[in-house]
């Protein structure tokens, strides 16, 4: 296996969390995750989708997994955000940099035309099976 | 969405003044900020305006004891207060989600492999090492893990353990209405959930987040393993989640 990708549409309602967070560790799980990383990836899952899901504009919520044997990486939206000044927006973004950095390798916002897309990684770690 | 400027000039009247007026005014004021996160409790069968009197009664609180010499915005005082209030009127009312005996005994042999397998292995162990010490299935596992934060933090329980019930996520706590949040605040509210870590932790997270550490810099700073950095990290947040939710920061 070189890439594999799995895509998972979900209303974008926050009673959906669960499907997004099981979804997910199940995925990193199947790379032979540790319980660590697989939990990282899964905190950072639910936090992204209830920040998506109080902010943006979509009724769906977009997420784009793909499963490499070194890494998992975990694309979210794009999606339409209320248009905000840009001294709150990056403020707002500062913020969930700072949540989302400590728990994924790899944590990036990028704004194209008014959508915005988040995009995490996660590598396997140290040592494991 | 609310004029900092005059609630500033309020909080300093109200002080001086202890007056009925200038209190009366700051919860018209933020009675909006009240109605959305009652909004976030909806889902649990209680009339939504008894949830905006509890949500009323934690502003009132936020009110009464926000310092206006701290360096913090009063919504992000208030809304770990109302929310807060919000949670202990479901626990109060018996209405806590409460998790399977079977769950909560998995998640506590889950905890016990982990330990196990971490010392025997020497590192973090795979879900399927896990499932294959317990004899049960890697999706008990992982099933094991999404209830373990119910299981572990009673504060959190409501939202992360119900098929129904909302989620509230910290990101959304700190971003929402309440635009002008400057990174002074942030480390404001964090200096202050700090104190519920132990002094190891509190260092993870300063060298972290306030000098930009990686974990793997981290590690070799404190002589211990990137896996254990990484640990730290996550528990820390997770302290920090609850302490900031539940309304004691």
């Amino acid at each position: 296996m070189l890439s594999d990708r799995v895509t998972l549409t979900v209303p974008a309602r926050a009673e959906f969390a669960k499907t997004v967070r099981m979804t997910v560790s199940e995925l990193a799980s199947r790379l032979g995750m540790s319980y660590d990383n697989v939990d990282d990836m899964r905190i950072a899952a639910d936090e992204a989708f209830v920040y998506v899901c109080g902010r943006a504009n979509d009724d769906e919520v977009v997420f784009q997994a793909d499963l490499k044997p070194d890494a998992l990486t975990l694309q979210v939206g794009p999606f339409s955000v209320d248009i905000m000044q840009d001294q709150d927006e990056d403020a707002v973004d500062r913020y969930a940099m700072f949540i989302l950095d400590s728990v994924c390798d790899s944590f990036t916002l990028e704004h194209e035309d008014e959508r915005t897309t988040l995009t995490l990684v996660k590598y396997q770690g140290d040592g494991c099976a | 969405m609310w004029d900092k400027v005059h609630t500033r000039a309020l909080f300093v009247r109200y002080r001086e003044n202890n007056d009925d007026e200038s209190r009366d005014e700051l919860i018209t004021m933020y009675l909006n900020l009240v109605k959305y996160l009652a909004s976030r409790f909806r889902n649990r069968g209680e009339p939504i305006d008894d949830l905006i009197q509890v949500g009323t009664i934690g502003l009132i609180k936020a009110i009464d004891r926000f310092d206006i010499g701290r360096e913090v915005e009063f919504t992000t005082y208030a809304t770990p207060t109302i929310v807060g209030e919000l949670k202990r009127h479901f626990r109060d009312k018996g209405w806590a989600i409460k998790v399977p005996r079977r769950l909560q005994e998995l998640s506590f042999r889950v905890n016990q492999a982990m330990d196990a397998l971490t010392q025997k292995l020497q590192r973090s162990p795979s879900i399927l090492e896990i499932a294959e010490y317990l004899e049960v299935t890697s999706e008990d596992v992982l099933e094991a893990m999404e209830t373990s934060e119910a299981y572990n933090f009673v504060s959190l329980e409501s939202d992360r353990n119900s098929d129904g019930a909302d989620s509230f996520s910290i990101l959304e706590y700190i971003g929402a209405d309440d635009q002008l949040l400057s990174v002074v605040d942030d480390r404001a509210t964090l200096a202050l959930a700090l104190r519920y870590l132990s002094p190891q932790e509190q260092h993870v997270l300063y060298l972290r987040f306030f000098r930009g550490l990686t974990q793997t810099e981290i590690a070799t700073q404190l002589d211990i393993s990137q896996m254990q950095v990484s640990r730290l990290l996550r528990k820390t947040l997770r302290v920090l989640r609850e302490h900031l939710v539940a309304g004691e920061v």
